[in-house]
C-alpha cells in the first residue's frame, strides 16, 4: 500500500471559528495506480491534495492519519515534512504561470529539488535537469535551462512543472487540476505525457479534477467528493457505467455528450451547503430527489455495491430500504434515470 | 539595449525637470520679503549705499533678465558667488556636498540593513509578537520628528552615557584624511588611516540613525506589505512543495520578488533623507549642505539657495534613475518585453 488515508478531517479558521472543510475522508492509493478525485468547486478536493502535502494555512486543524508507506506523515514535524515534499511526494498545480517563480530560470527551479534532496555535484545536477526536460518532451533543453517562465507557452510551463515534480522520482504524484488552465489541444498533450510517465514509473498518482474526460483518460479508480465527504468510490469503468449515488448520477448527467445535441443537459437544483453550516444527515439530502427521513438525520456510511465499488447513500442500505418502503437497489436504475 | 534606451530617455527628461525647478526656486527666492543688499550692508547702511549695491548685484533688473543671466552663467559652469561666504557657490557646494552625501548614504545603508529584514520578519510572523514589535517600531520611526529624536539621542548617548560623539565629523583637533572623495570614512579607508576612520564612523552613528529613523519606518512597512502579498502567491507554495525550508523560501524566493516596490521607495527615501539632512545637520552641527542651505536662506543668499536646490534635485533624479535601472537587473521580464 502506497498511501492509506484514514479518517482525515480538516478545519479551517474563518471569521474566528473553525469550519469543517473535510470530514473523515478515507481512501487508498496503490503503487502504480492512478486515482481520480472529482467533484464541483469547493467540495474539498484541492484541500485534500494540500492536506496530503501538509501545505495548509497555519490556522488549519488536521485530524486522522496519512500513511505514506506505513509512516503517518500527519504527525510529522516541519523538518521531517521538508524531507518528504518534492522527494517522495510531489505536486503539480493548476496554473503553471503563477506556480513558477518569475525571477528564476527554468533550470534553477528544476535544480532546486535536487539541491534539497539529492547529494549530487553541480555537473550531475545539470545532466539530470537536461534529461528531465527531454523526458517531459521539451525541445532544445540546453537553451531552455537559461530561460525564464514568461518566455515559455502555457503547455511548456506545465511540462516544466512536471519536470520539477519528477526531479526526485517521487513515489506519489499529486496533480491538482493540471490541465484546467491549458488550451484543449495542450490538455491532450499533457495528459498523454502523464500517461507515459505513469507507464514508465511505478508511481501512484492522485488526479484532482472536475473534468470527467480527464478521469476517463488517465484514472484507474475514481473518488467522488461532495461538500467535504466522499460519496462514491469505484473503478472508472464501473463508476461511469453504473453510477449509484444520486450526486454522481447528476454529475455525469451534466456532461455534454457528442451526438446528443438536442437533449437538455442535466443540472442539480440547489447549492452546496456552506462549510460550518452542514446538515446533520446526508449533505446531499437538500438537493436529492430521493431524500428519505433517515437522510436528514443520519450520515450515511459507505455501502458496498460491488467489490471495490462503494456508495454513501441510504438507498443502498437493504434494511433501511425495506423498512421505509422505498425503492430497493435493484429497482434503482429505473428510478434514478426515470 | 533596452536598459540603455531607458537611461538615455530618462537623462533627456532631466533637462525640462531641472529648468522647471530652477524657475520655481528662482521665483520663490525672489518673492520672499527681505532685501539681500540691506542684509549685507547691515543696520547702519544708507539708502544710497543700498541702492548702489542693488544696482551692482543686478537686483533692479526685471526678474526674467536676472534669471536669464543666472542660467547663462550655469551653462558656463558659473553658479554665481555666495553673498554670505563671498566664495563661488560651486566651491562651497563641492566642499559641503561630500559630508551630506556621506551622512545620507550611511543612513540609507542603515535603512536597508534594518528595514528590509524587519519587513521580512514582520511579514513572515504576521500578527505574532515579532510583527507587532516591528510595526510599532516602524510607526514610531515614521511619526517621530527627526530633530526631536536627534535631541533625545544627544541627551542620552552623548550627554548622559557619553559613549558617542554628538557633533561634527571628527574628534576635536583631529586632522581630516587626505582629500580624495571628501567623504571622511571613504578617504580614511582608502589611505588606511584607521584612527580617523574609527572617529568618522563614530561621528556618523547618531546623526545617521536619526536620519534613518523615518526611512527605516517607510521601508519596513513597504517590505512587509509587499512580502505579505508575495507570500500568498502560487510559486511560494511550489517552493514549499519542493521541500524548501522556510528561510530558503523567504530569502531565496519571496524576497527578490517582494523587494521590487521597495526599490522604488528606496529612491524616494533617499530624497527624503537628503531633505531631512537640513534638520539633522543643524542638530548635530554637521558641516554639510543642509547647514549651508539653512545659512543661505537666513542670509537671503540667493545664488547659494539656487545652487543647493539644483544640486539636490540632480542628486535626487540621479539616484532615482539608478534605482529604476536596478529593475532591469532584478526582473528578467523587462529585458525581453
Amino acid at each position: 500500500m502506497l498511501l492509506d488515508v484514514k479518517d482525515l478531517s480538516l478545519s479551517l479558521k474563518k471569521n474566528g471559528k473553525y469550519a469543517t472543510i473535510l470530514d473523515r475522508i478515507s481512501f487508498q492509493v496503490e503503487k502504480g495506480e492512478t486515482v481520480g478525485i472529482v467533484g464541483e468547486s469547493g467540495c474539498g478536493k484541492s484541500m485534500t491534495a494540500l492536506s496530503l502535502m501538509r501545505l495548509l494555512p497555519e490556522k488549519a486543524r488536521l485530524d486522522g492519519d496519512i500513511n505514506l508507506l506505513d509512516e503517518n506523515i500527519a504527525a510529522y514535524s516541519k523538518r521531517k515534512l521538508e524531507k518528504i515534499r518534492g522527494n517522495q511526494v510531489s505536486m503539480i498545480f493548476q496554473d503553471p504561470l503563477t506556480s513558477l517563480n518569475p525571477l528564476q530560470t527554468v533550470g534553477t527551479q528544476i535544480e532546486e529539488s535536487l539541491i534539497l534532496h539529492r547529494n549530487m555535484t553541480k555537473e550531475e545536477r545539470r545532466t539530470r535537469v537536461l534529461k528531465l526536460l527531454k523526458d517531459v518532451g521539451l525541445p532544445r533543453a540546453e537553451e531552455l535551462v537559461n530561460e525564464y517562465p514568461h518566455q515559455l507557452s502555457g503547455g511548456m510551463r506545465q511540462r516544466v512543472m512536471i519536470a520539477i515534480a519528477m526531479a526526485c522520482e517521487p513515489q506519489l504524484l499529486i496533480c491538482d487540476e493540471p490541465t484546467t488552465a491549458l488550451d484543449v489541444t495542450i490538455q491532450a498533450q499533457i495528459l498523454e505525457l502523464m500517461g507515459e510517465i505513469k507507464r514508465q514509473t511505478q508511481m501512484g498518482i492522485i488526479m484532482i479534477t472536475h473534468d470527467m474526460g480527464v478521469v476517463a483518460e488517465v484514472c484507474d479508480r475514481v473518488i467522488v467528493m461532495y461538500a467535504g465527504k466522499i460519496v462514491e468510490e469505484g473503478p472508472v469503468l464501473e463508476l461511469f457505467q453504473n453510477p449509484t449515488h444520486p450526486y454522481t448520477i447528476g454529475l455525469l448527467d451534466s456532461i455534454p455528450k457528442l451526438g446528443q445535441r438536442k437533449q437538455k443537459l442535466g443540472s442539480i437544483p440547489g447549492t452546496v451547503p456552506a462549510p460550518g453550516n452542514m446538515p446533520a444527515g446526508c449533505r446531499f439530502a437538500e438537493r436529492c430527489r430521493h431524500t428519505m427521513d433517515i437522510c436528514r438525520t443520519t450520515v450515511p456510511p459507505m455501502f458496498d455495491i460491488k467489490a471495490g465499488h462503494q456508495s454513501a447513500c441510504w438507498l443502498f442500505d437493504e434494511k433501511g430500504g425495506d423498512q421505509d418502503g422505498v425503492v430497493r437497489s435493484d429497482e434503482l436504475e429505473t428510478a434514478l434515470h426515470h | 539595449m533596452h536598459a540603455l534606451r531607458f537611461v538615455a530617455k530618462r537623462l533627456l527628461l532631466m533637462i525640462p525637470i531641472l529648468i522647471g525647478i530652477s524657475i520655481l526656486t528662482f521665483a520663490i527666492s525672489n518673492t520672499i520679503p527681505g532685501d539681500p543688499a540691506r542684509l549685507i550692508l547691515g543696520p547702519k547702511a544708507t539708502p544710497e549705499g543700498i541702492e548702489e549695491l542693488r544696482e551692482d548685484m543686478g537686483l533692479n533688473d526685471p526678474l526674467y533678465v536676472q534669471y536669464g543671466r543666472y542660467m547663462g552663467g550655469i551653462l558656463q559652469g558659473d553658479l554665481g558667488e555666495s553673498t554670505y561666504s563671498q566664495r563661488p557657490v560651486l566651491n562651497d557646494l563641492l566642499r559641503y556636498t561630500p559630508a551630506t552625501f556621506e551622512l545620507t548614504m550611511f543612513a540609507m545603508i542603515v535603512t536597508l540593513l534594518v528595514g528590509i529584514p524587519f519587513g521580512v520578519i514582520s511579514a513572515s510572523r504576521k500578527d505574532k509578537l515579532a510583527d507587532q514589535f516591528t510595526r510599532v517600531f516602524a510607526l514610531l520611526g515614521v511619526a517621530m520628528p527627526a530633530f526631536w529624536l536627534g535631541l533625545l539621542f544627544l541627551l542620552f548617548f552623548y550627554l548622559k552615557l557619553g559613549i558617542l560623539p554628538g557633533s561634527g565629523r571628527l574628534d576635536g583637533g583631529m586632522a581630516p584624511p587626505d582629500y580624495i572623495t571628501g567623504m571622511y570614512t571613504v578617504d580614511a579607508l582608502l589611505t588606511g588611516n584607521w584612527p580617523v576612520f574609527y572617529a568618522a564612523v563614530m561621528h556618523l552613528i547618531l546623526p545617521g540613525i536619526t536620519l534613518a529613523a523615518v526611512t527605516i519606518g517607510m521601508i519596513t512597512r513597504m517590505t512587509r506589505s509587499s512580502m505579505l502579498s508575495v507570500l500568498k502567491s502560487d510559486y511560494i507554495r511550489t517552493a514549499y512543495a519542493k521541500g524548501a525550508p522556510e528561510n530558503r523560501v523567504l530569502y531565496g524566493h519571496a524576497l527578490r520578488n517582494g523587494v521590487m516596490p521597495v526599490i522604488t521607495l528606496l529612491g524616494m527615501a533617499f530624497g527624503h533623507a537628503l531633505g531631512g539632512s537640513v534638520l539633522v545637520e543643524s542638530v548635530f552641527s554637521w558641516p554639510g549642505l543642509g547647514q549651508y542651505a539653512v545659512n543661505a536662506i537666513t542670509y537671503l543668499d540667493f545664488p547659494a539657495v539656487m545652487g543647493v536646490t539644483l544640486l539636490i534635485a540632480i542628486i535626487f533624479i540621479m539616484v532615482n534613475l539608478i534605482v529604476d535601472t536596478l529593475y532591469f537587473f532584478i526582473d528578467p521580464r523587462l529585458k525581453h518585453d
